[in-house]
């Protein structure tokens, strides 16, 4: 039950939000993240359009939070402004679903959640970098999160050679080449959510160990051991692991210069949902592509599952097929433009088959500040016998920014 | 609720923790800024008949063998400071490997020359002198000239109390150095708070440098210049260096294709640039970074391909331009006459 008093904190917390925003926006260079605000620079350093990284930002993030060349001049936590920081959204969110009967439309302004970011160096060689999402219930004008300590991780950087760099913790999983967490959209990308009951999220971030490394001609190599899905994690950790190889082709990263491809064979255990049976396999393997062309970055995703019949309770092995076709746009510093087209396709006894068609984009008022506009519509295989295609229109208008 | 309500006092006291722009002051590791006094070491304290004196030698051409060539030459006050020729041209037209880089601010600098081989102005002064290429002396030589001039003679002995030598003639040039200061840039006076000292173009520039274009890492503080050495590729064809760079002083092979980061105020009146001259405009010098550089094998990891449009390398040149400082205010010296009054 909510009560008056609740009523009148989270509108006096809205007014005080509505306030910080407008703060936010009145800043003449507003807002400076941790790393931003260490080095002095603008956010368009590491970032082609916040939250998405160009290659700069990649090769820094992968070289264990330190500049690829200026490891020696680096400062470790403690000698750097305040570490911390935040990203948060304000707008109007408009869902509509249709012949989905469990699910209620949205038409309101809301606060999109809040992201809390730590990261830094704790030692020359030793990153760390941490997102804590605080819980917030879901109500009127304030969409609800879960409290999770959604990334903690520290990265062991080999002082000698870049073949070599472990990530331990929970982090977001180098199988995932396209960031779910630092994407351009709202929209999820379907094949990264697709799981099996009580499964996990392909693209979640996980907890475990990630070994790393990269050099000439243009290899990249990630491997990984992690804990198995969250439903069962006490009997079945760790469970699963994958490998990454990717190749890139030009001066770049293939994120906003140069191509990129890239392989992704994962294979996990879990137990079906139902409980008692020993554990069953699922597998992953998958191949995506980023190219850029002048101010064009087509980014493709194509990856093919199996998952044993017990985890999904169907007679046959579930295998499913899925990915994406992402377009951006970047005609100037401060625009950047989307549209991607989604699918998962599955077999009959499972019926989830998704496509979603997805456009938007994103204008910065300030290197942090963006305004940001998205339509996305998504039908899925009828979820009951007798109903149609269950659809989804998503609008959204929103400011999106992080301090 | 509450914990929004906390997140929300947390936010706020962000919001007021990263208000204003980043500064070195603040620990910014990279910001640039407004230059600090010019460092002076303690055993070649300022004075002003010192920075007389090494006017003076600075722009003597008896210094040289066939008393063409002064440091004026190839560091011309009429060029910024430095030489307009892709490579510089000593006693009998020889010409160097290098670009004459500007004198102007190499005092900021920790090490002299593109390789930084030198460790002091001190120590870079007496160079130039012997290099068989620009003046071509012997020490030697050179003080025998010195001496010969009672003018000089003089000088030296009010100021050092001794006859010419090789240090005070190191220490006077080096003196002399520390005040062809450029400062007072439109840079400058907007850092300093007025907004309209850039124009839009410039200031998007800023941004840029700082940002997309990635400049700062290297090209950082108030000097733009990390003092270190990178990769660039510069002058590398055909599978091998043109020029080896830092690593004929280190023989480190981690070295080879290094060159010092040049500073970059004043930088539009000292074209052409980069060590070798090779690009003849800022707007050259642009493209050569929107290509990424030039790969090679030893290619610094921050050289990336940027995809810059039009109008944002417009933009970087503009705010280039507004680095240039207010003309140093430096008449060429009197200089005293031979024996005998030749
Ligand atoms: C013939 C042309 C020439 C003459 C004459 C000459 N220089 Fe240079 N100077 C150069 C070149 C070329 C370089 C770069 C050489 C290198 O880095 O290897 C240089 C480098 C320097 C530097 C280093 C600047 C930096 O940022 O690294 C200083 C300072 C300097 N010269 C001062 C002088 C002084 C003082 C004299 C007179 C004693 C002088 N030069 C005479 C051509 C000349
Ligand atoms: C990786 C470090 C690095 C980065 C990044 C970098 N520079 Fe440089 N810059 C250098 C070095 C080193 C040189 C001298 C290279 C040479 O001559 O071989 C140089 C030379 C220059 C010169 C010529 C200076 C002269 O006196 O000849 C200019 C102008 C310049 N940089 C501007 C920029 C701009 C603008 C950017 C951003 C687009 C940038 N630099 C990014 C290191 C860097």
């Amino acid at each position: 039950m909510r009560t008056n008093a609740m009523r009148s904190v989270s509108r006096l917390g809205l007014g005080a939000a509505a306030l910080c925003v407008a703060a936010a926006l009145m800043q003449p260079a507003s807002a400076v993240p941790v790393f931003a605000r260490k080095y002095g620079f603008n956010c368009t350093m590491c970032h082609s359009a916040f939250p998405r990284l160009n290659d700069f930002g990649l090769r820094y993030r992968r070289n264990g939070y330190r500049i690829p060349g200026r490891e020696n001049l680096e400062k470790l936590v403690y000698e750097t402004p305040t570490p911390l920081a935040m990203r948060t959204s304000v707008g109007y969110n408009s869902e509509t679903f249709s012949n989905t009967p469990e699910t209620t439309n949205v038409a309101e302004f809301q606060l999109n959640g809040l992201d809390m970011l730590s990261a830094g160096l704790l030692g020359r060689n030793i990153g760390y970098f941490m997102v804590y999402t605080p819980q917030i219930a879901a109500g009127r004008g304030v969409a609800g999160q879960d409290g999770a300590l959604e990334a903690a991780n520290v990265v062991l950087s080999s002082p000698r050679s870049t073949w070599f760099y472990a990530r331990l913790g929970r982090f977001e999983p180098a199988y995932v080449p396209f960031s779910v967490k630092r994407s351009l959209t709202v929209a999820s990308y379907e094949i990264y959510d697709f799981a099996f009951p009580g499964g996990p999220p392909f693209a979640d971030t996980r907890t475990g160990v990630e070994i790393t490394g990269w050099g000439d001609p243009g290899i990249r190599y990630a491997a990984g051991l992690i804990d198995g899905s969250d439903t069962n994690s006490a009997s079945d950790s760790p469970a699963d692991m994958y490998l990454r190889l990717e190749k890139v082709i030009g001066a770049g990263e293939g994120q906003t210069a140069g191509h990129r491809i890239g392989l992704t064979g994962y294979r996990g255990l879990a137990r079906p949902e139902s409980g008692a049976s020993p554990r069953k396999s699922f597998t992953r393997v998958g191949a995506d592509a980023s190219m850029n062309v002048g101010i064009w970055n087509l980014g493709v995703q194509y990856l093919h599952g199996e998952d044993n019949r017990e985890l999904w309770g169907t007679a046959e092995n579930v295998k499913f097929d899925g990915g994406f076709a992402e377009l951006l746009c970047h005609p100037r510093t401060d625009l950047v433009a989307f549209a991607r087209y989604d699918w998962v396709d599955t077999p009959s006894s499972v019926r989830m088959g998704v496509n979603r068609w997805t456009v938007g984009g994103r204008y910065y008022l300030e290197d942090s500040v963006a305004v940001h506009l998205e339509y996305s519509h998504r039908t899925q295989s009828p979820i009951q016998t007798g109903l149609g295609h269950a659809t989804e229109r998503l609008f959204t208008a929103r400011v999106d920014f992080a301090l | 609720m509450r914990i929004l309500t906390l997140g929300i006092a947390a936010f706020g006291v962000l919001l007021w923790l990263a208000h204003g722009n980043p500064s070195a002051a603040d620990g910014a590791m990279f910001a640039n800024g407004l230059l600090p006094p010019v460092p002076v070491p303690a055993d070649n304290p300022m004075d002003a008949a010192k920075v007389e004196l090494g006017k003076q030698l600075y722009f003597d051409t008896r210094l040289s063998k066939d008393s063409t060539t002064s440091c004026a030459t190839c560091h011309s006050p009429d060029h910024g400071w430095a030489d307009p020729k892709p490579v510089s041209e000593g006693v009998g037209r020889q010409k160097g490997g290098r670009n004459a880089p500007t004198v102007l601010n190499s005092a900021y600098m920790p090490l002299q020359f593109w390789d930084g081989r030198a460790a002091t102005l001190e120590e870079q002064a007496l160079g130039p002198i012997q290099n068989p290429v620009e003046m071509a002396m012997t020490m030697v030589e050179a003080l025998d000239r010195i001496k010969a001039i009672p003018g000089y003679v003089e000088a030296f002995r009010r100021i050092f109390g001794t006859e010419p030598t090789e240090e005070g003639v190191a220490k006077a040039i080096a003196a002399f150095e520390r005040t062809v200061i450029s400062t007072d840039s439109p840079y400058d006076r907007y850092v300093r708070g007025n907004r309209s000292a850039m124009s839009p173009s410039a200031v998007r520039g800023m941004n840029l440098f700082n940002g997309k274009a990635h400049c700062t890492p290297c090209h950082s503080g108030p000097n733009f210049s990390d003092g270190d050495f990178h990769n660039l590729g510069v002058g590398y064809a055909a599978g091998r260096y043109a020029d080896k760079g830092r690593f004929d002083v280190t023989k480190n092979p981690a070295d080879l294709g290094k060159f010092k980061t040049p500073g970059l105020r004043s930088i539009a009146l000292t074209a052409p640039y980069l060590h070798d001259g090779s690009e003849r405009t800022l707007a050259d010098v642009i493209e050569f970074y929107d290509r990424g550089g030039n790969p090679n094998p030893n290619l610094d990891p921050l050289m990336l391909p940027l995809h810059l449009t039009a109008q944002e390398k417009a933009d970087l040149v503009a705010f280039l331009e507004a680095l240039t400082g207010e003309p140093v205010k430096i008449t060429p010296p009197t200089l005293p006459p031979a024996a005998g009054g030749k």
